[in-house]
C-alpha cells in the first residue's frame, strides 16, 4: 500500500496532470471575477450559480482550500519525486569507473589519437599534469595496455534539478509564511488627520497599531497633457505624540515603518472642502478667508453674520460657486457668489437685473469674491508586513542558480590512455557527457589540442 | 518628434521583405535569395535600433525622458526587436537560415500591428506613477527576450510538423530542403531552455517590483497568473522530455500550445481586468 501511494505521488503523471489542473484553474480564476475586485459584477449569474461558485469558493478561488491542497499535492510531488531520484543522482556523483576497462577507447575515431615522438615514460607526466590542469580527481593506472588516466568535470551538474526543486520549495515555505504571519491593510486618512486603525484585507476586520499615522498633506501633479505625473502623501509616523519618522511617500517608494510597509495606493477628494473667499469694500485691499460649508463669520461695521450655506464644486455648469447668507438686524438675504463671476456676466448681458442672487456686490458696500474651492484630499495608503518576502527572494535567487547547473553544465568523463606504438607514444582520448553533446565536443578538441601543442 | 515612428514604420516594409526572401529561398530551394534575406533583416534590425534610440532621445527632449518600453506600441516594437535579433544570433550561430522563413514573419506582423492598428498610439507619452520605476527595463527586457525565444521554439515546431508531412520519396524539393528533424528537435529544446529562464527572470523582477510598487510580489492579478500558466506549460513540457524522454512531433506540438499562452499572456489579458492595463 505504502509503496502505491510512493509510486503515485512519485509518479510524473502526477506532476503534469496537476500542473494542467491548477494552470486550468488559475485560468478560471482570471475569468470569474475575484471578491477583491468588487464583488457585483457576478449577481448576473442568476442566484443558483451564485450559490454554487460560493461552495466552491470560486469567487476567492487562489485562497480556497481545494487549490490550496493542489499546491499541497504539488509540493508533495515535487518533494518525494526529489527524495526518489536523489539516490541515483548521488552514485552517479561518486561513481568511479574502473580504469581496466578498455570499453572507453573500442571504436574510437582516428582524430582522437595522437602519435608523439617520444618514449610514454616521457610523455606520461606530462599527460597527468595537464590532464590535471583541466580536471577534478584525476586518477591513474599502468594496465596491460597502457596507462590509462580518468578525470571529470561538471559532476555538480547532477544536482542543479535539485538546487531548482528546492527553490521552489523554499519560495512556497516563504508564500506559506508570509499568508500566516504576515497581514495585508488598508486606510483612508484625510489631509490633516492621523490614525492608529486599520482594516484588515483578506482576514476583515480592523487591526490596531502601536503607532500613529498622520496625512500631513496629499498632492497630485500632472503633465501638461493631463496625465498624473505623481502622487505624494507627506505621511508622519507618531509614537506618543512624537513624530519618529516623516516623509514623502509616492508610488513605487514605499515608507517602512515599525516593520510594516506603506504604500501610496489610491486618493480621493472629500465632499465639500473650503471656499478661499475675499471680501472687499469699496477699492481695499480686502480680507481673505477659509471657511467650510455651514461656518459663517462677522462683519462687525454692519453687526452682519455672514455664513457659507453651501460649497459647489460646479453650480449650473458655470464653475465653483458658493451660497452665502447674510444676516442683519434689519435684513436676511442669501446670494450665490461665482468663481467666473465676470465671464458669466459678459456672456449674459443685464445679468444681475435678471437675477439679483447672482450678484457678488448684493450687500453693499462689500464686494465677495470666491477665489477657488480648496477641495481636501484623503490618501488611500496600502500596508503590508509580510516576513515570508526575504524566504521568497533566496528562493528566487537559488532557482536561477539551479537553471544554470542544469541547463548549462553537463557532466563531462575524460579517459586517457597513453602506450607504445612503434617506438612511440600514442595518446587516445575519449570521452562522454550526461547532457549537451556539442559542448563535450567542443572539450575534447580543445583537449586535444591542447596535448598536439604541449606535447608535439 | 515623429521621426522615430516614421522609421520604425519603415522598419515594418523591410522585415516584411526580408520575409518575403526567406519564404522564397525555402519555397524554391533557391540558394540566392538566402543572403539577401540575411542582409535586409540585420539591415532592419540596425535601422530598428536607431529608431528606437531616436525614440529615446525624443522622449528625454520632449522633457518627459524614459525608456520606449512603456506602452503597448513601443513594446510591439521591442517584441519585434528581440525576434529579429534573437533570431539572426540562431542563424549566425547555427550556419543555417531554414529558419527565417518561420520567425522572421512574427517580427514583421508584430511590427505592422503596432505601426498600422488604429488601437495602438505611437505618440511618446510620459510615464505615470506606478511605471516610474527602475524595474520598468529589467522586467520588460527579460519578459520579451523570453518571448521572442518562445516564438522561435514556435517557429521550429511548425517546421517540425512540416517536415513531417515529408513521404519517403515523392516529396515536394522544400520539405527535402528543410533540416533534419532531430536537428528541429534539439533547437527546439535550447530554444525552450532560454525562454523559460528569461520568462522566469521576468516574472522575478515583476514580483519584486509589484513588492514595491503594489505591496505584494503576487496578487494573482490576470497577468501574473497567465505568466505562471505558460511558465507551467513549458516546465511540463521541459519535465516530459527529460523524465520520460519525449521528443519530436509532441514537442513541436507542445511548442505551439506553449507560444499560443504565450500570445494570450501578451494580448488576451488586455481583455481581463487587472493591474497590467497599460500593456
Amino acid at each position: 500500500m505504502k509503496k502505491i501511494i510512493l509510486s503515485f505521488l512519485s509518479s510524473l503523471k502526477l506532476t503534469i496532470t496537476l500542473l494542467i489542473i491548477i494552470a486550468v484553474a488559475s485560468i478560471l480564476g482570471t475569468i470569474i471575477p475575484q471578491q477583491y475586485e468588487g464583488g457585483e459584477s457576478f449577481r448576473h449569474l442568476g442566484p443558483g450559480l451564485v450559490k454554487a461558485f460560493n461552495s466552491l469558493q470560486l469567487f476567492d478561488m487562489y485562497h480556497s482550500v481545494w487549490f490550496i491542497i493542489l499546491m499541497g499535492l504539488l509540493s508533495l510531488n515535487l518533494i518525494v519525486c526529489s527524495l526518489n531520484r536523489f539516490p541515483t543522482s548521488w552514485k552517479l556523483f561518486r561513481k568511479k569507473p574502473s580504469l581496466d576497462r578498455s570499453k572507453p577507447f573500442e571504436n574510437l575515431s582516428p582524430d582522437r589519437i595522437l602519435v608523439i615522438e617520444g618514449n610514454p615514460h616521457e610523455v606520461i607526466g606530462r599527460v597527468q599534469n595537464l590532464l590535471q590542469k583541466r580536471c577534478k580527481r584525476v586518477r591513474k593506472k599502468d594496465t596491460a595496455n597502457g596507462t590509462v588516466f580518468f578525470g571529470e568535470k561538471g559532476t555538480y551538474s547532477h544536482f542543479g534539478v535539485y538546487v531548482i526543486h528546492l527553490s521552489i520549495l523554499i519560495i512556497i515555505a516563504g508564500a506559506i509564511m508570509g499568508s500566516l504571519l504576515g497581514f495585508n491593510a488598508f486606510v483612508n486618512i484625510a489631509e490633516g488627520e492621523s490614525t492608529s486603525t486599520v482594516h484588515l484585507g483578506r482576514q476583515k476586520g480592523i487591526k490596531k497599531l502601536d503607532f500613529t499615522v498622520r496625512c500631513d498633506k496629499f498632492s497630485i501633479a500632472y503633465y501638461d497633457n493631463g496625465m498624473p505625473k505623481e502622487y505624494r502623501s507627506n505621511l508622519s509616523f507618531l509614537k506618543n505624540n512624537n513624530v519618529i519618522l516623516q516623509g514623502p511617500l509616492l508610488v513605487n517608494h514605499p515608507i517602512t515603518f515599525n516593520g510594516i510597509r506603506f504604500y501610496q495606493a489610491s486618493y480621493g477628494s472629500i465632499p465639500g472642502g473650503q471656499a478661499n473667499i475675499t471680501v472687499k469694500k469699496g477699492n481695499d485691499e480686502g480680507t481673505t478667508i477659509k471657511i467650510k460649508q455651514k461656518d459663517s463669520f462677522f462683519l462687525k461695521e454692519k453687526d452682519a453674520k455672514v455664513k457659507i450655506l453651501r460649497i459647489e464644486k460646479n453650480l449650473m455648469s458655470m464653475g465653483p460657486a458658493v451660497l452665502i447668507s447674510i444676516q442683519t438686524p434689519e435684513s436676511n438675504m442669501r446670494f450665490w457668489v461665482f468663481k467666473n463671476i465676470e465671464k458669466i456676466r459678459d456672456s449674459i448681458p443685464g445679468l444681475f437685473k435678471k437675477v439679483p442672487k447672482f450678484n457678488p456686490g448684493l450687500f453693499k458696500p462689500y464686494y465677495f469674491k470666491l477665489n477657488r474651492i480648496e477641495s481636501k484630499y484623503y490618501t488611500g495608503l496600502q500596508l503590508s508586513h509580510d516576513p515570508g518576502v526575504s524566504i521568497v527572494a533566496i528562493g528566487s535567487y537559488f532557482i536561477i542558480t539551479g537553471f544554470f547547473i542544469t541547463f548549462f553544465s553537463s557532466h563531462k568523463r575524460l579517459w586517457v590512455r597513453v602506450d607504445e606504438k612503434e617506438g612511440k607514444s600514442r595518446i587516445s582520448v575519449a570521452t562522454t557527457s550526461n547532457k549537451d553533446p556539442v559542448g563535450l565536443k567542443r572539450e575534447t578538441e580543445h583537449l586535444l589540442s591542447h596535448f598536439k601543442n604541449e606535447l608535439g | 518628434m515623429i521621426i522615430n515612428t516614421t522609421i520604425l514604420s519603415w522598419v515594418t516594409f523591410i522585415y516584411f521583405g526580408s520575409a518575403i526572401f526567406y519564404i522564397f529561398r525555402t519555397v524554391t530551394g533557391k540558394e540566392f535569395f538566402g543572403p539577401l534575406a540575411s542582409f535586409i533583416a540585420l539591415a532592419g534590425l540596425i535601422a530598428q535600433t536607431f529608431g528606437l534610440i531616436l525614440r529615446w532621445f525624443e522622449s528625454y527632449k520632449m522633457g518627459i525622458g524614459h525608456a520606449p518600453l512603456s506602452n503597448l506600441y513601443e513594446s510591439l516594437i521591442f517584441f519585434a526587436w528581440t525576434i529579429v535579433l534573437l533570431y539572426l544570433i540562431v542563424e549566425w550561430r547555427i550556419k543555417s537560415r531554414n529558419l527565417g522563413a518561420f520567425v522572421i514573419p512574427f517580427a514583421f506582423l508584430s511590427m505592422a500591428f503596432a505601426s498600422f492598428s488604429p488601437n495602438v498610439n505611437s505618440r511618446i507619452q510620459p510615464l505615470i506613477p506606478a511605471l516610474q520605476s527602475n524595474w520598468l527595463i529589467s522586467h520588460v527586457i527579460t519578459c520579451f527576450f523570453g518571448y521572442a525565444a518562445f516564438t522561435i521554439a514556435c517557429g521550429l515546431g511548425f517546421m517540425y510538423l512540416l517536415k513531417g508531412l515529408e513521404k519517403e520519396q515523392s516529396s515536394r524539393p522544400f520539405l527535402r530542403f528543410l533540416p533534419g528533424r532531430e536537428v528541429l528537435d534539439e533547437l527546439t529544446y535550447h530554444s525552450i531552455v532560454i525562454g523559460f529562464i528569461f520568462l522566469t527572470l521576468g516574472i522575478i523582477t515583476g514580483s519584486v517590483w509589484a513588492y514595491s510598487a503594489w505591496g505584494s510580489y503576487w496578487s494573482w492579478d490576470p497577468k501574473e497568473t497567465w505568466s505562471l500558466v505558460t511558465w507551467f506549460i513549458y516546465a511540463a513540457m521541459l519535465h516530459s522530455r527529460f523524465v520520460s524522454g519525449w521528443r519530436g512531433k509532441r514537442m513541436a506540438i507542445m511548442s505551439l500550445i506553449g507560444f499560443a499562452s504565450v500570445l494570450f499572456t501578451y494580448f488576451g489579458v488586455n481583455y481581463l481586468p487587472g493591474l497590467h492595463s497599460y500593456f
